[in-house]
């Protein structure tokens, strides 16, 4: 049973519907889980693809950041909104994604990653800005997203890539000026 | 154009970057089929989990702290407490010892060793009874300890696991 304190923790942060369907789910409710997917899985698929620059991935990371959010929703205490901590499950399943997914030479010798290319169907759905996105090196890319998409801090993008905070500011002001000049010349 | 401009279009970009994006194909089913065998975690479980360490931690503490109360050296006020001190410590530390080889009968060891055995128990109870008379002798504290470390020693050399050579 919640405490008191849950409960009005929730009930502070949560609007009254989904709060109802987060308690459902997390009693095993997967009606009600399938109602926060209908809610929620169009802004993580989003995260998923800016994060990850491609669309199959994205697709397929986006399924498990909602197995991981069924498997976890009991961890949910209320104390914070139910969408931040949606996307910080969110970010750790593609950070985790994208951790797997790195090749040896690049772990042992920080290669730089290479642009990303998308195919150019792919790319139509996407807004203009998110085209550029998909192009921005990884880091780069990955910074910028967290920072100005999902608006964490430096320190806290920098725990998250295991990189300074300097270098999440620095890959910041790259993939700016990189999207500045691209803007430009749209 | 110029950079005021790029800038202040790039921030109205972001601006207007939408929330959301829908996947072209449905992603719910695979969601719905994975979930079907994924156990949820229970946030009580979840607390038990977190206590299963604690209490695993806690229990080292205490018996790292019991250790150290049994064989620490510790400040005696008297010269025969030493003595006293150091054979409690001494039995205590080969009461464990026999008990982490599954308490073997040394009764059963080959004539010879139990000869040695008996000898060096012997050697100790006769400077024990020394050092009662005379207990700030360090000669003979060391000697007592000496025949401490050969007896555990030669227990260690008769019972503890061998480690194979390949």
């Amino acid at each position: 049973m919640k405490s008191s304190h849950v409960i009005e923790a929730e009930s502070r942060f949560v609007p009254d519907q989904e709060l109802v369907w987060i308690n459902s789910a997390q009693e095993g409710n997967q009606d009600a889980f399938h109602q926060l997917y209908l809610k929620y899985h169009k802004r993580m698929y989003a995260l998923c693809w800016r994060m990850l620059a491609d669309k199959s991935s994205a697709e397929d990371v986006c399924q498990e950041v909602f197995v991981q959010l069924w498997q976890n929703i009991g961890n949910f205490k209320g104390t914070s909104k139910f969408s931040t901590w949606l996307h910080s499950v969110a970010t750790n399943v593609v950070l985790t994604h994208l951790r797997k997914q790195k090749n040896w030479l690049q772990r042992i010798f920080s290669i730089e990653e290479h642009e990303t290319t998308e195919a150019s169907v792919e790319m139509e759905a996407l807004s203009e800005l998110d085209k550029h996105i998909m192009k921005l090196p990884e880091r780069a890319r990955l910074v910028f997203v967290l920072f100005a998409v999902e608006g964490y801090r430096h320190e806290e993008i920098g725990q998250m890539l295991g990189m300074a905070v300097g270098s999440s500011k620095s890959q910041y002001h790259r993939a700016r000026e990189l999207l500045k000049e691209w803007v430009s010349d749209e | 154009m110029n950079k005021v401009n790029s800038e202040e279009l790039l921030s109205k970009k972001i601006e207007e970057l939408p929330l959301e994006i829908s996947p072209n194909r449905d992603l719910w089913q695979g969601v719905e089929r994975a979930i079907q065998n994924k156990p949820q975690v229970n946030a009580t479980h979840e607390q038990s989990k977190k206590v299963f360490p604690m209490a695993w931690a806690a229990s080292i503490v205490a018996a790292v702290l019991l250790t150290w109360n049994v064989f620490a050296p510790q400040t005696t006020d008297s010269p025969v407490a030493l003595v006293t001190h150091m054979q409690q410590s001494f039995e205590a530390q080969k009461q464990a010892m026999l008990i982490s080889y599954g308490q073997p009968n040394l009764t059963e060891l080959p004539e010879s060793l139990q000869k040695q055995l008996e000898e060096l128990a012997s050697a100790r109870k006769a400077i024990e009874t020394a050092l009662k008379d005379d207990p700030t002798n360090s000669d003979l504290l060391n000697l007592f300890r000496w025949t401490q470390e050969q007896e555990l020693e030669l227990l260690t050399k008769l019972y503890s696991p061998q480690w194979q050579t390949i």
